[in-house]
């Protein structure tokens, strides 16, 4: 009885608020809820304060749908709370914070792959016509 | 269809109609003096500069005046959970104090549910980054979860897979808004019944009441979907001549500011004068000369100041299409009351 109580009351040495994506769901089907707390926290365990969510599989409309409490959100921001990279991600999407920088260098490494894919293509079907020319 | 009445009950006593009152500055008609009903003459309301709109009080009190009060109508058995009937024992006063107290409840139930125009659709980019183009393949919706903004406030925005940063339309607005808080009486997605194709097997069975209190708790007031099932169920039943089935309710009203904005008031017209309801008539000539002032008959009433029977004589002669039927009826009915008065 004593541990039991003693648990209850564990304090954490350090840390902050985080506002970060907690995991929640089934196997295979996961649903993120926005969520205000304690960085030393388990990531689904207790938090402050549910701030949101988010599904990430489209619906039947080919839609990912979010819900954001900006008000609340603000008022933890202003209580000094970080964000996590996904959270920030999740709000420069949505227009709230400024794109992050790490989406627009997803962004244009995705295009550097797309491009080096599109040249591969196109350079062996050439040297391959050229192979078949010679041989026949 | 099981349950229709409690969603029809339900989108009465829902958000609606406190944000009604509050957003589109609707006022209730202000409760009239008990008068006996439909019996005072129609008088003939004041013609304002400019149309006259809805929400007017002259043109409420005759919307209001034609849609008559037959409690048994208004308070028929809506299906609930069976409860074994009470009865009561009542002095004559006491039954005529609850008859009162019907008539307010009945009073507050006929409200008629805004007539608004067809909202204007929203296309507001906020941000266009042309860097985001084919990073993700769905779009994303985002809604303001706050619980303090008005939902007609509130932001909701989409972000597509080519970057750009949108408002969401009113449908995806309404979707939104319905997932996260959720009003009783409403699906997230429309049923099928709204659909015109299914609108015919319902106004087959005479259920246009049914599916106007499903509509009222689907759509907002002024969205496209609303606008158009009210305008095809009021079609269908002049087509049909049924105004019976909404008389008493309050979809009355409605249909009669369609009608007469459209200038089909003959049916109604003629199926008045078959019921007997002459002040009802007058109040919807009344009516149709307060909304079209230009119009002959409107000027005729004007000078010679005529009432009653002699103005339903006046409009058919000049106004209205089926002015032999008219005349075939307002001869029946005055035979009827000089027999009646004869014998």
């Amino acid at each position: 009885a004593l541990s039991a109580g003693s648990r209850l009351l564990k304090g954490y040495r350090g840390g902050h608020v985080v506002i970060r994506l907690a995991l929640g769901g089934c196997t295979n089907r996961p649903f993120y809820r926005i969520v205000a707390a304690h960085s030393r926290r388990a990531r689904d365990g207790k938090y402050l304060e549910q701030l949101g969510c988010l599904d990430p599989l489209p619906n039947a409309r080919g839609e990912k749908v979010a819900g954001l409490n900006l008000e609340r959100l603000r008022h933890w921001l202003g209580c000094g709370a970080q964000l996590s990279r996904p959270a920030e991600k999740l709000l420069g999407l949505a227009g709230f914070l400024p794109l992050h920088p790490m989406t627009v260098t997803g962004a244009e490494r995705l295009r550097r792959r797309e491009r080096a894919q599109e040249a591969a293509v196109s350079n062996p079907v050439v040297g391959g016509s050229q192979e078949h020319g010679e041989t026949a | 269809m099981a349950a229709l009445g409690a969603w029809g009950r339900a989108a009465r006593r829902g958000r609606l109609w406190g944000a009604a009152r509050v957003l589109w500055g609707w006022r209730r008609p202000q409760p009239q003096p008990q008068r006996a009903l439909g019996q005072d003459a129609g008088t003939a309301g004041e013609k304002k500069d400019g149309k006259p709109s809805f929400t007017d009080e002259a043109v409420q009190d005759l919307l209001y005046r034609m849609t008559g009060l037959d409690l048994q109508k208004v308070f028929r058995p809506v299906k609930q959970e069976l409860k074994p009937p009470k009865y009561k024992l009542l002095t004559e006063k006491q039954l005529q104090e609850a008859t009162k107290k019907a008539i307010k409840e009945a009073k507050e139930k006929l409200t008629m549910p805004p007539v608004l125009d067809e909202r204007e659709p929203i296309d507001d980019v906020l941000a266009e980054d042309k860097i985001l183009e084919g990073v993700e393949t769905t779009k994303y919706i985002f809604t303001d979860l706050t619980y303090s903004i008005p939902h007609r406030e509130r932001f909701i925005v989409v972000r597509e897979p080519n970057g750009v940063l949108r408002k969401a339309t009113w449908e995806e607005r309404d979707r939104m808004i319905q997932i996260f808080f959720p009003k009783e009486g409403r699906r997230v997605i429309p049923p099928a019944v709204f659909k015109n194709e299914h609108l015919v097997t319902v106004f087959q069975q005479d259920r246009h009441e049914d599916i106007l209190n499903m509509c009222i708790a689907q759509f907002e007031p002024d969205s496209a979907d609303y606008i158009r099932v009210h305008h095809r169920t009021y079609d269908d039943i002049e087509k049909h001549a049924k105004y019976d089935l909404l008389r008493s309710t309050r979809h009355f009203g409605g249909m009669v500011w369609y009608l007469v904005n459209r200038k089909k008031t003959d049916g109604l017209l003629i199926d008045m004068i078959h019921r007997d309801l002459l002040d009802d008539a007058t109040s919807l000539i009344t009516l149709y000369h307060m909304l079209h002032p230009e119009c002959q008959s409107a000027k005729e009433a004007e000078e010679r100041k005529l009432q009653g029977v002699d103005l339903i004589k006046v409009f058919a002669k000049t106004e209205s299409q089926k002015e032999g039927y008219i005349q075939l009826a307002l001869q029946a009915y005055e035979e009827a009351m000089a027999t009646s008065t004869a014998s």
